[in-house]
C-alpha cells in the first residue's frame, strides 16, 4: 500500500466579505493526494476528531473558499484530513478559527440599492445569457437606472461591458445610477459592489460619484463564466466572485440628484451581483 | 515508506530506485508472487467496467481491466476492500481457450483504483488472440486483438477506426454499437475527450431514459470524482463492446482535465500551482481507465502518453499530446504569430520529427488531439492559434511518405488535403487529416450547420458532416480507404441504423481525397 498521507501543516486563514479563504501546505505528490477533506464547525470549539456530519467539503486544491456565509460575519472552526489515492486518510490538522469580515450590507442603512446580495445575477436584465442584446439595447454604450422608476428586471443588464469583450464592440461602457439623498450627508457612506464573475481579463472599474473620481475597483481574473450562468451558490459553481465595499466621502454626495457611474474602463465584462449605498450606523 | 518488495509500488522514480524488471513486473501485476488470498466480499460483476486491450506490439499487447463490483461508489473504488486483490489473465489463439499461449497474474491494487495493466510478451505477430480475466471465482467478458506484423514485415492490410468526444449525457453511444460490430478492425484510435468534465444535470443530460445522481452534477476536481466519471461512461455497454473488439490507443485533449486547458494554465483562472494538483488526479484517473503501458503512468502533473508503434512496412503511427505542452492562447494576433508558440514542446516536436524523417513505412500515421489544417485565426485551441508551430511539424511530415493526421475535437467529420503552403493553391498537398465526428458530443447534430461554411470555405475541405459517427480506415500498400460514417440521432435511443456519408481513396504518393 502507498504511504497514509502526511498531517496537513500550515493552515491559514483569509477573512473576506461573506467569505473565509483557507489554504494549507501542499502535500506534494507521493503518495498522489486524492482529495483534502476540510471539516467546519460553527464557532470557536472543534471537537477532538472530525465529525462527518461537519465536512464542509472535499478538494483536491491546498486552498478552499468557504463561500456563503452571513454578511454581517460569522467564526468558524476548520480542520482538514488528507485523503490518498488508496482512500488512506491521514490525521487531522490542527484546528484553525477564524471569523469572516462584516459586510456594509448588514451592518450600514440601505440608501439606495440595485439588485438583492445573493450571489445571483439572475433578477438582472438579460440573465443569464442574453449577452448578445446589451450592445443591442446600449449602442451608445450607456447604461441609465433611475432609482424609484427602473427596476434591475426591466433597466439594469446583468453584464457591464468593456474594452476586452469584442462581442460588445470593444467599448468603455458606463451604468449610470441616480438616486435622491433627502439632505447632504455629514458622514461618508459605503459603496458596496458585489459580483457574480469576472473575465480571465481583469480591469478596472471606475467610480465616480456626481461626477468627481472617487475610486478605481481592480477586478480580479474571474472564470469567464458568469455570461451564461446566473447563480454561484450552485454547489459546485465555477463561478469567482468578487467583494468590494469602498468608501465614498460625504463631500462627494448631496441632497437631492445624486449620480454614481460605474465605467469599465479596462478589461472585459463584470457581473453584477447587486450594488447599494449604505449610510453607517 | 513501503518495503523493497511491497507488491504496490507504483511510482517510477520508486520503481528505478529498486530493482529494475522485477519491481517494474510488480507495479504492471506481471506475475506478482504476493498474492493475498482472502477472498472478496463481492463476485457478482466484479468486472462491470468491460476490459480492453491496448499498444499492440509484434509479440504482445497491454491487457486491461479494472475491479469494480459497484462501479458508481462514491468514493471512486467501485466498491472494492482498501487492499490488493489477485487477477489472472489468460490469452488465447481461439474463442473457447483451448489453445492458451500466455497466462499470468496481476494484482489489482488500490493506489490504482484496482486497475491492471499487465503487458503479454512472446506471442506470434499478425495473429488473432482472444484474453479473459479471472479473480475468485468470477470471469470478465472475452476480449480480442490482434498482434501486428513482425517488424519489416510487408502486411497486405492495417484497419483503424477513429473516434472522439464521448459526452454521454449527451447521447447514446449508437456509433460504438455499430463499430464494434465492423469484421475489419485492427485497432481503435481514441483522439480525446474520452469523458468530459462538466457537471450533468438536466440542462445537459440529453441521452433520454438516463438519470445520474447528485454526485455527478457538479465538474470533476478531485480523483475520486474523475474516477468516478470514468465509471460513469464506461458502464456503457457500446463502448465496452469496441474496447473488446479490437485493440485501443489513445491521446487526450482537454476535456480529460478541464476545457480548453492549456499545460498548467486553467481556463477558469484557477491559479497555476493549485491547478497542478487537479492535472496529477486527471491524468492518474487516464491512466488507470486506459490499455496504457506502464511509460504513462504520470508522476505527479507530468505524464507521458506519447507512442509510436510499426505495422510491418506498411505504416508508422505517432501519437501525440497537444495538451500538455502548449503555450496559453494568445492574447493578440501578434502572439499568436511568434516563432517560438509551440502546441507540442520542443521535445515532443523532436521526437515526432524524428520518427517521420526516419520511417520507411508507406504510411505515416499521426493522432492529435486537436485539427491541423488552417480554418479561421480566431481558432486558437486548435493549430490555428500556433501557426509557426505547424509550419515545422507540416515540413516534417513533408518529409515522410504519406502523412496522415488524424484529429478528433470538432464534433464534425471533416476530410482535408493538408496544404503544403495554404499562401499557395498550386504548392499543392503534402498529406491528408481525417477529422472525426463525436461519439456522442453535441447530442444528434445535423448534416450542415452554423459553422458549415467556415470549413467549406477551403478547395482543401473536402467533407463537412454534423452528426455522429466514426471514421473507418484501411490501409494498404496501394492505396487508404476512408469511410465516414454516421447515425441520424442519439438522444432518443440507440437504435440508428449506421449510414456511410462519404468514402474516399488516398493512393499511395497522391496526397488527395478522391469520392469513392
Amino acid at each position: 500500500m502507498s504511504p497514509r498521507p502526511r498531517t496537513v501543516t500550515g493552515l491559514r486563514t483569509e477573512p473576506g466579505l461573506a467569505t473565509i479563504t483557507l489554504t494549507w501546505d501542499s502535500l506534494g505528490f507521493d503518495p498522489l493526494i486524492d482529495h483534502y477533506r476540510v471539516y467546519a464547525v460553527p464557532g470557536q470549539e472543534a471537537p477532538s476528531a472530525p465529525e462527518e456530519s461537519s465536512l464542509l467539503a472535499k478538494t483536491v486544491y491546498p486552498r478552499l473558499v468557504h463561500h456563503g456565509l452571513d454578511p454581517a460575519g460569522e467564526t468558524w472552526t476548520y480542520t482538514v484530513v488528507a485523503v490518498s489515492d488508496a482512500g488512506r486518510r491521514g490525521a487531522a490538522s490542527r484546528p484553525v478559527t477564524a471569523a469572516s469580515q462584516a459586510s456594509v450590507t448588514a451592518t450600514g442603512t440601505p440608501v439606495a440599492v440595485i439588485g438583492a446580495f445573493d450571489g445571483r445575477t439572475l433578477e438582472h436584465r438579460f440573465a443569464p445569457s442574453s449577452y448578445a442584446r446589451i450592445p443591442e439595447e446600449h449602442p451608445e454604450a450607456l447604461i441609465e437606472y433611475r432609482e424609484g422608476v427602473d427596476s434591475p428586471e426591466t433597466a439594469w443588464p446583468y453584464l457591464l461591458p468593456g474594452p476586452g469583450d469584442a462581442w460588445a464592440g470593444r467599448a468603455a461602457y458606463r451604468a449610470r445610477w441616480t438616486f435622491p439623498l433627502e439632505s447632504a450627508p455629514t458622514e461618508d457612506h459605503d459603496l458596496a459592489v458585489w459580483l457574480v464573475d469576472t473575465t480571465r481579463l481583469g480591469g478596472i472599474l471606475r467610480v465616480r460619484a456626481n461626477g468627481e473620481h472617487a475610486t478605481d475597483l481592480t477586478l480580479p481574473q474571474g472564470a469567464t463564466r458568469g455570461s451564461r450562468e446566473g447563480d454561484a451558490t450552485v454547489p459546485g459553481s465555477t463561478l469567482r466572485r468578487a467583494f468590494f465595499e469602498p468608501a465614498v466621502p460625504a463631500a462627494l454626495l448631496q441632497e437631492g440628484e445624486n449620480v454614481i457611474e460605474f465605467e469599465l474602463a479596462e478589461g472585459g465584462w463584470a457581473a453584477w451581483d447587486a450594488v447599494g449605498l449604505f449610510a453607517r450606523a | 515508506m513501503p518495503s523493497p518488495d511491497s507488491p504496490a509500488l507504483v511510482s517510477r522514480r520508486r520503481l528505478l530506485q529498486l530493482s529494475g524488471a522485477s519491481a517494474a513486473a510488480l507495479a504492471l501485476g506481471i506475475d506478482a508472487r504476493a498474492a493475498q488470498a482472502a477472498p472478496l466480499p463481492h463476485q457478482e460483476g466484479l468486472f462491470s467496467l468491460g476490459v480492453a486491450s491496448g499498444a499492440p506490439r509484434p509479440d504482445g499487447a497491454v491487457l486491461w481491466t479494472r475491479l469494480a463490483p459497484e462501479p458508481l461508489a462514491e468514493d471512486g473504488h467501485g466498491g472494492m476492500p482498501s487492499r490488493p486483490v489477485m487477477v489472472h489473465w489468460e490469452v488465447a489463439t481461439d474463442e473457447e481457450f483451448t489453445a492458451v499461449v500466455a497466462h499470468g497474474r496481476a494484482l489489482a491494487q488500490p493506489e490504482l483504483a484496482h486497475a491492471v495493466h499487465p503487458r503479454v510478451e512472446g506471442l506470434e505477430p499478425a495473429t488473432e488472440h482472444f484474453y479473459r480475466f479471472r479473480s475468485s471465482r468470477a470471469h470478465s467478458p472475452v476480449g480480442r486483438f490482434r498482434t501486428l506484423p513482425a517488424p519489416g514485415a510487408e502486411a497486405e492490410s492495417f484497419s483503424a477506426a477513429l473516434v472522439s468526444c464521448q459526452a454521454w449525457y449527451h447521447g447514446h453511444f449508437t456509433a460504438h454499437r455499430h463499430l464494434a460490430a465492423e469484421e475489419d478492425l485492427d485497432l481503435v484510435v481514441f483522439a480525446g475527450d474520452y469523458i468530459y468534465e462538466y457537471g450533468i444535470t438536466e440542462a445537459n443530460l440529453r441521452r433520454e431514459g438516463a438519470s445520474v445522481g447528485e454526485v455527478h452534477r457538479v465538474e470533476t476536481e478531485t480523483l475520486e470524482q474523475y474516477r468516478l466519471r470514468y465509471a460513469l461512461f464506461k458502464a456503457d455497454p457500446h463502448l465496452q463492446a469496441v474496447h473488446a473488439r479490437a485493440a485501443a490507443v489513445a491521446v487526450w485533449d482537454d476535456h480529460e482535465v478541464q476545457n480548453n486547458y492549456a499545460a498548467h494554465v486553467s481556463s477558469t483562472g484557477i491559479d497555476a500551482e493549485d491547478f497542478v494538483h487537479r492535472i496529477a488526479v486527471a491524468y492518474r484517473a487516464f491512466y488507470e481507465n486506459m490499455p496504457l503501458d506502464l511509460a504513462a503512468l504520470p508522476e505527479g502533473p507530468d505524464s507521458d502518453i506519447t507512442t509510436g508503434f510499426d505495422v510491418g512496412s506498411l505504416a508508422r503511427f505517432s501519437l501525440l499530446d497537444s495538451r500538455q505542452f502548449r503555450d496559453p492562447a494568445p492574447a493578440d494576433a501578434a502572439e499568436q504569430q511568434r516563432e517560438d508558440r509551440t502546441i507540442l514542446g520542443a521535445a515532443q516536436e523532436d521526437w515526432v520529427a524524428e520518427r517521420l524523417r526516419s520511417s520507411e513505412a508507406q504510411w505515416n500515421v499521426l493522432a492529435n488531439g486537436v485539427v491541423l489544417v488552417p480554418i479561421t485565426e480566431d481558432r486558437v485551441d486548435m493549430w490555428d492559434g500556433y501557426p509557426a508551430a505547424r509550419r515545422r511539424l507540416l515540413a516534417a511530415m513533408d518529409e515522410a511518405r504519406n502523412p496522415v493526421m488524424l484529429t478528433g475535437d470538432i464534433h464534425r467529420h471533416v476530410a482535408a488535403e493538408i496544404p503544403a503552403d495554404p499562401e499557395d493553391p498550386a504548392a499543392g498537398a503534402l498529406g491528408v487529416e481525417l477529422v472525426c465526428t463525436s461519439i456522442a458530443s453535441d447530442g444528434d447534430g445535423a448534416r450542415t450547420d452554423g459553422y458549415t461554411e467556415d470549413w467549406l470555405q477551403h478547395d482543401y475541405v473536402k467533407l463537412y458532416d454534423g452528426r455522429r459517427g466514426y471514421v473507418h480506415l484501411r490501409l494498404t500498400p496501394q492505396e487508404m480507404v476512408s469511410s465516414f460514417y454516421v447515425v441520424d440521432w442519439i438522444e432518443a435511443d440507440d437504435t440508428a441504423e449506421k449510414q456511410l456519408t462519404a468514402r474516399f481513396t488516398t493512393p499511395a504518393g497522391e496526397p488527395r481525397l478522391i469520392p469513392a
